[in-house]
C-alpha cells in the first residue's frame, strides 16, 4: 500500500490532509502547487521567500474539509510581514490539531476546473471533470466517465464540457495543455483501480494558469469509511 | 462474441416448444391471454398447457404436472401466483427445462417476503442451470418466429428494431405505435426485475441477432455497469445502440463529502456511460424509435453538413433551426450545384440552404432531378427533404384536366405511385443519407408508399433533424471505439 495512505490509515484518519492529498496525487502525475508545510513563523517566512510572492497560507489538517468556511486561508500575501501576520491569524483561529501551515504559491489565471473520483455501486470508480470556480454548483457543467478509459476518451470528456471554449486562448491567457488534462483524468482513473481504500477524490480548484498549465490548488482524498463522518 | 444460438436468450426468444403455466379456460386471466397471443400469432412449436384441473386449455391437451409432458419443452412460461412460482420452477428443473419466463410479479419489487422469494427462485435456477427472464416482466415478442409471449396482440409484420426494456409497456404498447410508421420489432424483450437475465444478456442476444439492425434500450438502471460498457463497445462497431434513460432523482443523490459526488448525479453518470459505450442517447420514447428507424434504414452520414430541400418556407426554416440546435451545419450550396440547379429553379426559388423551390413546373423535378443534384453536392453529407403530396389536390388537378369521379381517384393513385416510386429509386440509388419529413402520416398514400419501400419519413422537421444528428453521433462514437480496439 502507498506510504502516505498507509500512515494516514494507521493514524485513523478519515481523509488525507490537503498536503498529503497533493503529495499522493503528484505520484500519479497530477500537477500540484509548489508548497511547504511549516511549523513556525520563521519556517513560513523562509518558505515564502523560496516560492516568491504572492503566496497563500492555509491551515493544514486531515480534519479540515471545508477550509474556506473556517477562516483559515490567507491569500495574496505579498511580503514577509504579510506572511508573519497571516501565520499568527491562522494559529489563533485554529491553534490545535494542525499538521502545520501550508505556504503555497498563488496561481495566476482566471480559469478553474474541478476533477474528481467517486465510486458508483454498479460501475466502480468514476472520474468527473467539471467547470470550477464560484459558479460550479450553479452551472453544473460536468462530464463523467467510468474507469478504465484511455487518453482519447479523456479528450472527449474535455471536449464535451459546455464551457469547452474556455480551454482555448481566453482573454489573453493561453490555451490549456489538453494533454495534461487528459493525463490527470487517466491518472485519477489509475488511482481508482489501484486504491480501493480510497472512497473519493476531489481536486477543487484545478487552476489553469495564464500559460495554460493546470495545477491542483486544493485537493481532498477521502478514505473508505471516512464518508459522511467528517461532516 | 458468441454465436446467437449459444446466448442465454436464444431459446427464450426462439423456443421450439413451450410449457405454459397459468393459462386456463378463464378468458379474462392474464395467463390465458398470453396463451391466446401465442396461438393467434401462429406459433409453430408444441405448446403444453400445465393445469391442475383442466383437461384441455383452449383446445390444447392440458397436463396436471410438468412431469407428465411427452417431451422436455425448451421454455417454460409462468403466469402464476407468486407463492407457487418456486415450486413450479423446481418442477421445471427436475423435468430438464433450462429456460423460463417468469411473468408473475410480487417479488423484489414489492420488498419484504417478495425479495426472499426472488432469492429463492434464483437459487432454484442456479441449482438446475435454468436461465430465466423476469420475474415481474411482460415477456418477449419475436414476430420472425411467430412468437408473441405477451398479453397484447403483436402484428405479424416483423422489423429490424430489437428492443430490451425495463418497462414492459415499451414493448407491448409499442406494437401499434410502430405500425404508425410502418415499422415493427425484430425482437422485443421485457426484462422485469432482471433477477437472472439482464440488459447485458439482451445486448448480447440482440447484437448477435441477424434480423436486428439496430438495438433500442429503455433504461432505468444498469445493474452490471462494467459488463454493459464492454458488451456495448463490442457491438457498436457493427450495430448501433440507442438508449432512453429515465434518470434517478437528482435529489435522491446520497450526501457526499466531495464535490465529485454532489455534482455528478446519475444523469451525468449515465451520459458518460453511454458516451464511452458508444450508445446514442435519446431523450424521449419518440426519439428512441426515430433514431432506431433512421439508424437501421438510412446510410450513415460521413459528416454533419446537411442540405434541406423544401417547397414551403416554414417547414424548411424549422428544419434549419432544429439542425443547428442539434449540432448540424448548413453549408452554402456550391457554385457548381447552383449551375446544375438553375434550369429547374423558378424565379421565386431560394438557392440558399434550405433550398426552397417554392414550386416546380413538373413535380418530378422536385422529387428526383433537384434532390439528385443536391445529394451530389460535395460540400454536404446528408439531406433532409420535405414531402407534401395531398391526394385531394392531385384529384383536383385531375378534374382540371377533365378526368372526374372514380377515374380521377384511380389516376391520382397511379400518379402518386409513380411519383413516390421515383423518389424511392432516387434516394436508394444514392450513397448519401436522405431523411424525409412531412406533417402527413401513413393515411397519406405518398408517405405510406415511401415508408413501405424503406424510406424514412418522420412526422416533423425537428424530429428529422434530431434523428440525423443522432446518426452523425453514431458515426463519431463508432470511430472512437474502433480506434480504441
Amino acid at each position: 500500500m502507498n506510504k502516505i495512505i498507509k500512515s494516514a490509515l494507521d493514524r485513523g484518519q478519515r481523509a488525507l490532509s490537503e498536503h498529503q492529498s497533493k503529495l499522493f496525487l503528484a505520484e500519479y502525475g497530477i500537477p500540484t502547487t509548489v508548497e511547504f508545510l511549516v511549523q513556525s513563523i520563521d519556517e513560513a517566512k523562509a518558505a515564502a521567500e523560496k516560492i516568491g510572492y504572492p503566496v497563500a497560507l492555509k491551515a493544514c489538517s486531515a480534519d479540515l474539509i471545508h477550509k474556506s468556511e473556517s477562516g483559515v486561508i490567507e491569500l495574496n500575501l505579498r511580503s514577509l510581514s504579510d506572511v508573519a501576520a497571516a501565520y499568527v491569524r491562522i494559529m489563533s483561529a485554529m491553534p490545535i490539531g494542525l499538521e502545520g501551515v501550508l505556504v503555497q504559491e498563488m496561481i495566476p489565471g482566471m480559469r478553474e476546473l474541478v476533477f474528481g473520483m467517486s465510486r458508483e455501486p454498479q460501475f466502480g470508480p468514476c472520474i468527473m471533470l467539471g467547470l470550477g470556480g464560484v459558479m460550479t454548483e450553479i452551472l453544473n457543467d460536468v462530464v463523467v466517465r467510468v474507469v478504465p478509459f484511455d487518453m482519447a476518451e479523456a479528450r472527449e470528456m474535455a471536449e464535451e464540457l459546455r464551457c469547452r471554449e474556455l480551454l482555448d486562448d481566453f482573454r489573453g491567457e493561453r490555451a490549456v495543455d489538453m494533454n495534461a488534462i487528459c493525463r490527470a483524468l487517466t491518472g485519477l482513473g489509475e488511482i481508482g483501480i489501484a486504491h480501493p481504500e480510497i472512497a473519493e477524490i476531489d481536486i477543487n480548484p484545478m487552476k489553469i494558469n495564464s500559460a495554460g498549465q493546470i495545477k491542483a490548488v486544493d485537493a481532498l482524498v477521502v478514505l473508505k469509511g471516512g464518508n459522511h463522518a467528517a461532516h | 462474441m458468441r454465436p446467437i444460438e449459444q446466448t442465454a436468450l436464444y431459446p427464450i426468444i426462439n423456443p421450439k416448444s413451450l410449457a405454459v403455466f397459468g393459462a386456463s379456460n378463464k378468458y379474462a386471466s392474464m395467463g390465458t391471454n398470453l396463451l391466446t397471443s401465442i396461438m393467434s400469432l401462429g406459433f409453430e412449436g408444441n405448446i403444453y398447457p400445465v393445469h391442475l384441473t383442466e383437461k384441455s386449455v383452449k383446445g390444447l391437451p392440458a397436463y396436471a404436472s410438468v412431469e407428465d409432458l411427452p417431451e422436455i419443452p425448451e421454455l417454460a412460461l409462468m403466469v402464476l401466483p407468486t407463492r407457487i412460482v418456486p415450486e413450479a420452477l423446481e418442477a421445471c428443473g427436475r423435468k430438464g427445462i433450462r429456460r423460463a419466463i417468469v411473468v408473475s410479479g410480487g417479488f423484489k419489487e414489492v420488498g419484504g417476503d417478495g425479495a426472499a422469494l426472488e432469492e429463492q427462485i434464483c437459487g432454484i435456477a442456479n441449482r438446475h442451470g435454468i436461465r430465466f427472464l423476469g420475474p415481474n416482466c411482460i415477456g418477449v415478442a419475436n414476430p420472425h418466429h411467430k412468437f408473441n409471449a405477451t398479453f397484447l396482440p403483436c402484428p405479424r409484420e416483423s422489423g429490424f428494431i430489437g428492443v430490451a426494456s425495463q418497462s414492459g409497456s415499451f414493448i407491448t404498447q409499442m406494437f401499434d405505435y410502430l405500425i404508425q410508421f410502418g415499422q415493427a420489432f425484430s425482437a422485443g424483450i421485457s426484462v422485469g426485475n432482471e433477477a437472472n437475465i439482464d440488459l447485458v444478456d439482451c445486448l448480447e442476444y440482440l447484437g448477435a441477432c441477424p434480423r436486428t439492425k439496430v438495438i433500442g434500450l429503455y433504461v432505468e438502471t444498469i445493474r452490471r455497469g462494467r459488463e454493459f460498457i464492454d458488451m456495448a463497445r463490442s457491438i457498436v462497431p457493427h450495430k448501433p445502440i440507442v438508449a432512453y434513460y429515465v434518470g434517478g432523482s437528482e435529489a435522491g443523490r446520497k450526501a457526499s463529502l466531495s464535490h465529485t459526488g454532489a455534482l455528478s448525479g446519475p444523469d451525468r453518470l449515465y451520459d458518460g456511460v453511454f458516451a464511452q459505450s458508444g450508445v446514442i442517447r435519446a431523450f424521449s420514447i419518440e426519439e428512441l424509435f426515430d433514431f432506431c428507424w433512421c439508424l437501421g434504414a438510412v446510410p450513415k452520414p460521413a459528416g454533419n453538413r446537411v442540405l434541406i430541400q423544401t417547397h414551403s418556407g416554414g417547414p424548411g426554416a424549422v428544419a434549419a433551426d432544429a439542425c443547428s440546435r442539434a449540432g448540424l451545419v448548413l453549408p452554402p450550396i456550391s457554385a457548381e450545384t447552383l449551375d446544375k440547379l438553375s434550369p429547374y429553379m423558378p424565379h421565386t426559388a431560394s438557392a440558399a440552404n434550405p433550398v426552397d423551390i417554392t414550386y416546380t413546373k413538373k413535380s418530378m423535378d422536385y422529387f428526383t432531378q433537384i434532390p439528385k443534384i443536391l445529394l451530389d453536392d460535395e460540400n454536404s453529407d446528408a439531406m433532409l427533404m420535405y414531402f407534401l403530396m395531398s391526394e385531394k389536390s392531385v384529384i383536383r388537378a385531375m378534374e382540371g384536366f377533365g378526368i372526374i369521379g372514380e377515374e380521377a381517384v384511380q389516376e391520382s393513385r397511379k400518379f402518386i405511385d409513380e411519383q413516390s416510386q421515383s423518389v424511392v429509386d432516387m434516394i436508394k440509388s444514392h450513397p448519401k443519407p436522405c431523411i424525409g419529413f412531412s406533417f402527413y402520416n401513413r393515411e397519406n398514400q405518398f408517405v405510406a408508399n415511401l415508408q413501405d419501400k424503406g424510406i424514412v419519413v418522420l412526422p416533423s422537421p425537428t424530429r428529422a433533424a434530431r434523428a440525423l444528428a443522432a446518426m452523425v453521433r453514431y458515426v463519431k462514437l463508432r470511430e472512437k471505439i474502433m480506434s480504441g480496439l
